[in-house]
């Protein structure tokens, strides 16, 4: 887990005036310090939550099958594919089924954008400004000048927390699953993670 | 270096028992000792031996009034005072010729011994003194200090805090047995 990651999910901050109501709850003379406790459950509390981001990998996570976009198609083809499936991206992957880079909303934006930040609120504000859409800049170019290549992929073994650090730090949404040949075998997208904390239920 | 930032002690103290609480750990103590210095007294010896009754009053505290503290629970109390009574034994008959290294040898081994083997018993260490300092009689008994009047003593405080300390609702004991 990268230390950003390690910041944000720093443990409750107890005070020793918890302890002490707790301490005053449960009946008998307890043998440690409210400060000793305090200690005691801000180590444990750590070792749990790297406990819990590594006992879950993603094989167990991801979803599957996972939907491919191919090298060779052109965008038109590519957006309707995504809306199809009502997903926002995905792994691109040549003749033989090998990743070849990743294509996601971001992408899209980028090709048609202006500025730096390539929101969709931007290209939504622009076209009404201008009266017209900029979508027309995407026909008649292939997938491969817009995705994001090399693609950021990972084994089946790898553990939640490795995925959450990767998100966080490569600033992605969806990791691909592939085998040992570069073939993906699921995905990992930001809503698989946080299901797999299992803190919305 | 001296740290006296560390000698302020910022943290704050635990909050006082029940009332019940005390009323148990004052039973379970008055009976507990009651029973080990009616058997002393009866059965063994008016003199040397009694010095033994301090030790057990140490542990009293403990597993009468601190029940739930690792400290307290029957591996430390059995093994904490049959370690230190023969280590006790041991250190006197090394070195009972300077009586001031033997004390010191005694407790500090078996301080040492008691945390090796997860058997830490503050009382422990007055045991261990006692079988150097405690006369004629204690020293006479040699090995069978261990024995007697520590192992028996202490398990009649064990079998007393058994019953006890497990009569109130909000007790049990022990926490552990290994």
């Amino acid at each position: 887990m990268s230390e950003a990651n390690d910041r944000f999910c720093s443990p409750i901050d107890i005070s020793e005036l918890d302890i002490l109501a707790a301490m005053k709850d449960i009946q008998g003379y307890i043998d440690i310090s409210p400060g000793d406790f305090k200690e005691v459950f801000q180590v444990a509390y750590s070792h749990a939550v790297h406990r819990l981001m590594d006992a879950r990998k993603a094989g167990d996570i991801m979803t599957r099958p996972v939907h491919c976009v191919e090298l060779g198609m052109d965008l038109v083809q590519t957006a309707t594919f995504l809306a199809d499936k009502g997903i926002t991206g995905a792994p691109v992957v040549d003749a033989d089924g090998r990743i070849a880079g990743v294509v996601s909303e971001k992408d899209f934006l980028a090709r048609m954008g202006i500025g730096t930040s390539h929101s969709f609120m931007q290209i939504i504000a622009h076209c009404l400004h201008n009266k017209g859409c900029m979508a027309t800049v995407l026909r008649n170019h292939a997938i491969q000048e817009i995705m994001t290549t090399p693609a950021i992929t990972a084994g089946p073994e790898i553990t939640i927390g490795a995925i959450s650090a990767l998100f966080i730090d490569r600033q992605i949404n969806r990791l691909p699953i592939v085998d040992t040949d570069g073939r993906p075998v699921g995905i990992v997208t930001r809503t698989d993670l946080v299901q797999s904390y299992c803190i919305t239920r | 270096m001296i740290s006296f930032e560390k000698m302020r002690g910022n943290g704050q103290s635990p909050p006082r028992v029940s009332l019940v609480e005390v009323f148990w750990s004052w039973v379970g103590s008055f009976v507990g000792i009651a029973a080990v210095a009616l058997m002393q007294y009866k059965l063994v010896d008016q003199t040397g031996l009694l010095m033994l009754i301090g030790s057990f009053g140490a542990s009293a505290v403990l597993i009468y009034g601190a029940i739930r503290s690792p400290l307290a629970q029957p591996r430390n109390l059995l093994g904490g005072h049959i370690l230190s009574a023969f280590i006790g034994v041991t250190a006197f008959q090394w070195l009972g010729g300077q009586p001031w290294l033997a004390a010191a040898v005694a407790v500090s081994t078996s301080i040492a011994l008691m945390h090796l083997t997860k058997t830490l018993h503050p009382p422990g260490g007055a045991t261990a003194l006692i079988a150097v300092i405690g006369g004629d009689s204690v020293h006479h008994l040699g090995y069978l200090y261990v024995v007697m009047p520590a192992a028996s003593g202490a398990a009649v405080m064990l079998i007393v805090a058994l019953i006890v300390n497990n009569i109130p609702k909000t007790r049990k004991y022990p926490e552990f047995w290994l």
